[in-house]
């Protein structure tokens, strides 16, 4: 199954081209029985049994035919099959890609039958596996200029918009059995980390192009720390994951600066509530990055990790960190529904629409829920307070980006990085960044998008940098078991105690 | 004789290869890969690295995975209550002759037809939410404290949450099955019951049910199998990262293969594979254990 798997043809053209002699093997087949048939004018019984026995060649032939027949229905299976997900993501692109192009590519392989065999990629197209849904704001973006970048450059690109599932599910074994990508995106660490051995080293490409002139700096010294010291992603969309806050509700509870310590945070909360308003809310998806981000504020990350993978729970940073929220809890400062708030449930229902404050969130939330909050809910942005006697500060936290990654088996490089420096410099960047509220990756683009404005001092005070959740979901055997309790302990139906006891109940 | 023989593995050919290349690879794959340590689901069998039986002792002594096995046991036991009895009643209730009976079939059987991610977002964001569902709504109309003020969705419900919306789903598929078992009981047993005196009650326990042991078999195998593999409700109910009320060993073996959530979490298709292997055995279990209360019926009509 790998092998036909391997040599299949992946468009839907050369899917036809199979199809055809898939049709052919059946006339043939069908000719030859009915002449057989007619020749020996008898009993069909009789005719089988000189096929089987008598005429040897006749055995042979119907044999082979029977086994081509069936190889050409796989073949035929595989086409259609692997057609399929590609028409979801390709088809709209390719009916917008100049008319001209289109005809003359599906005639050139048909012409020649060896180029059935030949790498896809020698038609010169750029293959472009994308993270995004093509209804996203983000892939509206991208299209949009890489229909631009074609244009400009005379250079293709066949960009599939797999989405987040499909590029987890489907890269690696698309990979593994050859398939022509050039170029892919996902997230740093899981480009960098899952991914790492597939990918092309940027190094020299980046420097012959002068790439970093305009780059974040400290996105560029992300991806080389998580691709082991060398550039082999370049960031783009980047986020940080800090406390989103209606700056609103702020201004009427009296809160003129952003906590930055622990007791600043207590003393907010307490206004907001005195305010009548919720302090924090938080989703099923994301409540395990306060207990992450406390616990890397009081031990930091590596530490908190290293809890998490060996089931430390004795550790007294778990019960610190347990105690600073069952203090949180006692005093109300969490939504009444947080243990029943199934994402999208609090962002959408509480924060967005003005009942509460504070959502320990990345920086994707306004474009989120822009369309719930209306045009003049105002954002504001604070890193998770420092707290005492704590390793890290306000410095520390989770920030990344999405990256492009090169296939190291690429064909095309040097185009493949075209587009990349395409699409995250300039105009496209800032077209992206317009579309889907995002933070650009061009520094020269200084000019980030309102909502976001009072995200930027946030993300240049950091220096240091957490992994997703600061550590707290490191462990997936553990990660729904720390969920189910500390949301319990955020609700107030669990102690501090009762939260360590349970997490040293499930061992691991 | 041996002529035909020849004719036979000519056509057979064909099948058994592809059989051979279909089932049988995968499954050997699978029971192979799982006494391996491996990273990616495609890596080459020269990555793998042989880990004995530590796949499995790792599964049986991991907490998250035995409350993935206890979840779908619980889906499995309390869902089958569930379902195949309101799925026998509507059947029962369907085909005594009832006024519009296509028009309640129709809408029985409407959730099939709707896509499950839009029906677990209904019941997820609208009929449970603790501040505008339809559950707090019909409480408070009613003055049912306890309705109202019920929290479906926190850690300690979740479970029945999902229970209730998938029950919801599955009751119109298998009621189609019943239904179907009992128009093929032929009318003439009805009349000559009625004749008798029996009451309809008597009617469905001492004919009904007695004459629908195959399809309550196809029934059960079905939704046993479907347990089993039971994922997309799960993962609809714990969106982003899963929960100690939804998980199931599918979701669990999703996880080791492609990883979890949002973080980078260490992968092993190999526990993955050790996963399907446990999963099938299972389901062959229930099938062998229904094939022995559920003989073959000698009733003919």
């Amino acid at each position: 199954m790998y092998k036909i798997y391997k040599n299949r043809a992946y468009s839907a053209k050369r899917w036809l081209d199979k199809t055809k002699t898939f049709g052919e093997m059946v006339i043939i087949m069908k000719t030859t029985n009915s002449a057989g048939l007619r020749d020996k004018n008898s009993r069909i019984p009789v005719n089988f049994e000189q096929i089987g026995g008598k005429s040897m060649k006749k055995k042979l032939l119907s044999s082979l035919l029977c086994v081509a027949m069936m190889a050409a229905t796989l073949t035929g299976c595989g086409g259609s099959g692997d057609s399929t997900p590609a028409s979801d993501g390709t088809a709209a692109p390719a009916e917008e890609a100049p008319a001209e192009e289109a005809p003359a590519e599906e005639e050139a392989p048909a012409e020649d039958a060896a180029a059935e065999e030949a790498p896809a990629a020698s038609d010169g197209t750029l293959v472009y596996w994308s993270m995004w849904d093509a209804a996203e704001p983000q892939a509206q973006a991208i299209k949009q200029s890489i229909e631009a970048f074609t244009a400009e450059t005379g250079i293709a690109v066949d960009v599939q918009f797999k989405g987040r599932t499909g590029i987890r599910e489907g890269l690696q074994p698309a990979l593994d059995a050859g398939t022509n990508i050039d170029l892919f995106d996902e997230d740093i660490d899981r480009v960098n980390s899952t991914w790492g051995s597939y990918l092309l080293d940027l190094e020299e490409l980046a420097k012959a192009n002068d790439y970093e002139s305009t780059a974040n700096a400290g996105l560029m010294a992300a991806c080389r720390e998580v691709g082991g010291g060398t550039l082999k992603s370049i960031p783009y969309q980047p986020n940080v994951f800090a406390y989103f806050y209606n700056v609103a509700i702020f201004e009427e509870a009296g809160v003129t600066a952003v906590p930055t310590t622990w007791d600043e945070f207590l003393d907010t909360c307490q206004k907001i509530k005195d305010a009548g308003y919720t302090p924090i809310t938080n989703d099923n998806a994301y409540i395990s990055s306060m207990f992450g981000y406390h616990m890397s504020r009081l031990i930091g990350e590596p530490a908190t990790e290293e809890v998490v993978k060996n089931g430390d729970w004795d550790n007294e940073a778990v019960l610190k960190t347990a105690q600073a929220y069952e203090e949180l809890a006692s005093k109300g400062y969490f939504s009444e529904t947080i243990e029943s708030n199934q994402w999208p449930a609090g962002q959408n229902t509480e924060l967005a629409m003005g009942t509460a404050a504070m959502y320990l969130n990345g920086s994707w939330l306004p474009n989120e829920v822009k369309d719930i909050a209306g045009e003049d809910f105002q954002w504001g942005c604070f890193s998770y307070p420092a707290v005492e006697g704590g390793v890290d500060g306000t410095e520390a936290s989770n920030y990344g980006a999405q990256v492009f990654a090169i296939n190291a088996k690429s064909t095309m490089p040097e185009e493949a990085f075209q587009l990349i420096t395409y699409l995250t410099k300039g105009e496209a960047d800032a077209l992206l960044s317009e579309m889907s509220v995002g933070i650009p990756a061009d520094s020269a683009n200084a000019e980030w998008p309102a909502l976001l404005s009072n995200v930027k001092p946030v993300m240049d005070s950091l220096s240091t940098r957490y992994p997703w959740g600061a550590g707290a979901e490191a462990n997936a055997d553990m990660t729904p078991i720390i969920i189910e309790n500390f949301t319990k302990l955020c609700g107030g139906s669990l102690d501090a105690q009762g939260f360590v006891d349970a997490l040293k109940a499930a061992g691991n | 004789m041996k002529k035909n023989k020849t004719m036979i593995v000519v056509f057979l050919t064909p099948a058994v290869l592809m059989f051979c290349i279909i089932f049988l690879y995968p499954i050997v794959r699978t029971i192979l890969m799982s006494f391996f340590k491996i990273e990616g689901v495609t890596d080459a069998v020269s990555k793998w690295e042989f880990s004995g039986l530590a796949n499995y002792t790792k599964l049986f002594s991991t907490e998250l995975f035995r409350i993935s096995m206890w979840n779908i046991f619980r889906i499995w036991l309390f869902g089958g209550i569930i379902v195949m009895g309101l799925a026998i009643l509507f059947a029962a209730i369907l085909t005594s002759g009832i006024r519009f009976k296509n028009v309640f079939r129709a809408i029985i059987y409407m959730p099939n037809v709707v896509s499950a991610v839009a029906l677990a977002t209904m019941w997820l964001q609208y009929v449970f939410s603790p501040k505008f569902g339809l559950f707090k709504t019909i409480g408070e109309l009613l003055h049912w404290e306890w309705l109202a003020k019920f929290q479906w969705l926190d850690p300690s419900h979740l479970f029945t949450a999902l229970l209730v919306a998938y029950c919801f789903g599955m009751v119109g598929y298998h009621m189609l099955i019943f239904a179907s078992g009992i128009e093929r009981i032929g009318t003439e047993y009805y009349e000559a019951a009625t004749l008798d005196g029996a009451s309809r009650i008597q009617q469905f326990r001492y004919i009904t049910l007695p004459l629908l042991k195959g399809v309550t078999k196809t029934n059960i195998t079905m939704w046993s199998i479907s347990s089993a593999g039971f994922f997309l409700w799960s993962q609809l109910f714990s969106m982003v990262v899963s929960n100690t009320q939804t998980i199931t060993p599918v979701v669990y073996m999703y996880q080791n293969i492609f990883g979890a959530g949002n973080s980078m979490t260490e992968r092993n298709a190999g526990i993955g594979a050790a996963v399907g292997v446990l999963l099938s055995v299972c389901v062959v279990l229930i099938f062998i254990v229904c094939d022995k209360i559920f003989k073959d019926d000698d009733i003919e009509f």
